[in-house]
């Protein structure tokens, strides 16, 4: 018995039907798929990102927000994902075609952001808990991202309209304003925009829970 | 090839070479091929443990931030998210990718029987695969990370990688067509197949995620699909050669079953490749994929078993062996961790547990449990029997050795053994919608601060392990005072015989 | 969307041309005749089976 022929077809071979399977066959099912346009509302769907919210997708992808929150909604019955109120329905395949990197995730140290823009709309909310989690989510281990934010001395114009209103230990020294970066701002756009419960014929949302 | 013999035993007083008798041609043939590999597979061990205390250290920190938010937290190169990262890339291509390459080199040499052609090739690939990383590791410190998992090295360092990738797989096949040894052991295939699979899945996941990125969720799939083989045909295939040659080499018994082997190899390649979809259940794939996935998760039973049988009743019998060879310490230990992490593994891939463990810290112990309670370990254990051939050197201390042992035996189960239970718990919280979210977080802190102290405890090892090894490199550039005699025939007696020449 | 097609119909051809061409060279050279001798390839004259090979801790001392 020769195991020598085996050996190399099959080292060859098996690599190549699973590359075949899981690659190039969804590849084809996938790859095509296209925004999806409403036949009542002429609404479209997945909608392209802003400008600002797609540099905003650069720095989430930069600041590795993906290695503690998912952004999938598992199927109802499976996980509580739903009942949790991170999605009104599952996410598809559809869903992140516009998305340039898809970063789904693995890891839930934090909760899932795929609806995050629609569960929180308030910019003020996302700087302050950018700026220290503490203040909004007390017992957060998100780490702390001041980076994002110049602490500056209030100018003769008085406060910024921009300034984070903070209290007591997260306060910054008196006479001092705390401003998002460009970065925070372009991130938070991001973080706005993230909603997928657009109606699709694949996922359709209830009827009761959509507005 | 006499000749050679002759230099190197001018090159090295009073080595093996003067050991017994008959045994003398044989011998030098023996230490010809160990010393051929000497400059290259030194290369690859050395910067691979450095590699490893970065790692450590980088780990150490990643550990203490998540349980101590404020930790370093005005750094932004040291976020969790990036110390995370940057530990992962260097344990996995810093660390383990590059004692894999030192022991497939060695192994290769001692199986096919020739002493290693072209060392300076292997050395060149060193070279490239050290500035890869480190340009790597660098970037995504700078946050130039490309968030997709296992492949965060931006796209600048990875063709450097892909190069030496290159070099070491078309140096091994060169190696193998050359061999002195016509017939091939099991070891060798698993090698072999190694080195052709792997270029070839960085390659493809290079080119369509980071190249010319597909589109949607189709990234996904190539992401998992190559981490996944990752460990399945590049760690896995080398860790089972690994315990494969060492286990009966040094109880001194062949193993169990050949025919078994060959099975165990060939359902392996069959069905590890399709494993990869297990880490999206749930996600929004189309659910063939995910269920072709845990189908093979399921079939990886039979060479899980098959190998397990194999190296397990190898073993029977000879236990009493392990009191004296730490390198079978180590390999048993990693065995029996292939067979646990294995089975931990087709468990996770089934839909009803993953509903419960995917998203959880479970995956991470069941993450460690496979790429250091098994790989690491029979790495370890693998050094420990070719450093001191190479080097001619016999280890310094037995008891660095045994704390290097105990400090990572402790550190791992310690690490393992809670995060698996607290993942499991934590994911039962999860999935339970009425219990807060932040309350799930503050159940896992204590558990987190455990594996702050496995940690310690794994670096304590690793500590012990790297100044045994610089020891012994001390030893090489010192006069040639004790024989080798000891480690090389397993003779004390012979010690007087072979004084300074 | 060029690069990914060449690669996928490149490697379909190349691939199984590959996998015939090392089929072609590892008959005619005949491998592995004896598998079962192929588990004592890690043992040799000066290494036999029966040898242990890595006695380094406690008992050393004989």
């Amino acid at each position: 018995m020769s195991y020598g022929p085996l050996l190399f077809l099959g080292i060859l071979f098996t690599l190549a039907t699973s590359w075949v399977g899981l690659i190039l066959l969804p590849h084809r099912q996938m790859g095509a798929l296209g925004q999806h346009t409403d036949t009542n509302t002429a609404a479209i769907y997945p909608a392209v990102r802003a400008g600002e919210a797609q540099q905003g997708a650069e720095h989430y992808r930069s600041l590795g927000c993906v290695y503690c929150h998912t952004q999938q909604v598992r199927p109802e019955g499976y996980g509580s994902d739903i009942e949790r109120g991170w999605g009104r329905r599952r996410t598809v395949s559809r869903d992140y075609i516009q998305d340039k990197t898809v970063m789904l995730g693995t890891m839930r140290t934090g909760p899932d952001l795929t609806n995050i823009g629609e569960r929180q709309a308030d910019a003020a909310w996302h700087y302050r808990h950018l700026y220290n989690p503490q203040i909004t989510s007390p017992g957060s281990i998100m780490p702390p991202h001041g980076f994002l934010f110049d602490v500056r001395v209030i100018g003769q114009a008085g406060r910024s309209t921009n300034a984070l209103v903070l209290e007591g230990t997260f306060a910054p020294p008196a006479g001092q304003e705390v401003i998002p970066t460009r970065r925070a701002e372009q991130l938070v756009a991001y973080l706005r925009s993230l909603k997928s419960s657009g109606d699709l014929p694949e996922a359709p949302v209830k009827k009761e829970e959509a507005k | 090839m006499i000749k050679q013999s002759q230099t190197l035993r001018a090159l090295l007083p009073g080595d093996a070479l003067t050991g017994g008798g008959t045994d003398v041609g044989n011998r030098a043939a023996l230490s010809e091929i160990d010393a051929s590999c000497r400059v290259p597979v030194l290369f690859f061990f050395l910067s691979g443990l450095a590699w490893l205390l970065a790692g450590t250290v980088l780990a150490l920190v990643a550990s203490i931030k998540l349980h101590t938010p404020g930790f370093l937290a005005g750094w932004e190169w040291l976020t969790f998210a990036n110390v995370r990262t940057a530990h992962l890339n260097t344990v996995i291509y810093g660390f383990a990718s590059q004692i894999s390459v030192g022991v497939t080199i060695w192994l290769m040499c001692r199986l096919c029987r020739i002493p290693l052609v072209a060392p300076g090739l292997v050395t060149v690939a060193n070279l490239f695969y050290n500035i890869g990383v480190t340009v790597g590791v660098g970037g995504i410190l700078i946050g130039d990370s490309t968030a997709i998992e296992w492949l965060e090295m931006p796209r600048y360092a990875t063709p450097i990688l892909f190069i030496s990738y290159a070099l070491i797989a078309v140096w091994t096949i060169v190696t193998f067509r050359l061999r002195a040894e016509r017939h091939l052991y099991v070891s060798q295939w698993y090698l072999l197949a190694a080195v052709l699979w792997f270029p070839w899945l960085y390659g493809t996941a290079q080119v369509m995620l980071l190249i010319e990125p597909v589109r949607g969720v189709v990234q996904a799939a190539v992401n998992w699909w190559f981490a996944h083989n990752v460990l399945g045909l590049w760690f896995t295939p080398i860790g089972l050669a690994s315990i494969y040659y060492f286990i009966p080499k040094v109880i001194g018994r062949p193993i169990h079953s050949y025919y078994l082997s060959v099975l165990g190899f060939w359902s392996l390649a069959l069905f590890y490749n399709w494993n990869g979809m297990h880490h999206l259940v749930g996600g929004p794939l189309p659910s063939w994929m995910i269920t072709v996935s845990i189908v093979a998760s399921v079939m990886m039973l039979i060479p899980v078993i098959t190998v397990a049988i194999n190296h397990h009743f190898t073993m029977l019998g000879h236990f009493g062996k392990l009191k004296h060879s730490p390198t079978l310490r180590f390999m048993v230990f990693g065995a029996v961790s292939y067979t646990l992490a294995s089975l931990q593994g087709v468990a996770s891939a089934l839909r009803s547990v993953s509903e419960v463990t995917h998203f959880t810290h479970h995956t991470i112990a069941h993450a460690h449990l496979g790429m250091y309670a098994f790989f690491s370990m029979v790495m370890f254990g693998a050094m420990y029997y070719i450093l001191p051939r190479i080097t001619q050197r016999e280890w310094p201390s037995n008891s660095l050795i045994s704390l290097h042992f105990w400090g990572v035996a402790l550190g791992i189960v310690l690490y393992v053994v809670p995060m698996s239970i607290m993942g499991f718990i934590q994911g039962t919280m999860l999935n339970d919608a009425a219990v807060r979210f932040l309350d799930v977080v503050q159940f896992t802190l204590p558990w987190l601060k455990l594996r702050t102290l496995a940690g310690l405890l794994l670096a304590a090892g690793h500590v012990a392990f790297v100044i045994n090894v610089g020891w012994l490199l001390v030893r090489m550039f010192e006069p040639y005072r004790k024989p080798v005699v000891r480690i090389l025939t397993g003779e004390a007696e012979t010690v007087a015989a072979a004084k300074q020449p | 969307m060029s690069v990914i097609a060449f690669i996928l119909l490149g490697s379909v051809v190349l691939l199984p041309a590959a996998a015939l061409m090392a089929l072609r060279w590892a008959a005619s050279s005949g491998q592995f005749r004896c598998p079962d001798k192929a588990a004592l390839l890690p043992f040799d004259e000066v290494e036999p089976v029966g040898l242990e090979t890595d006695r380094i801790l406690g008992g050393n001392r004989r």
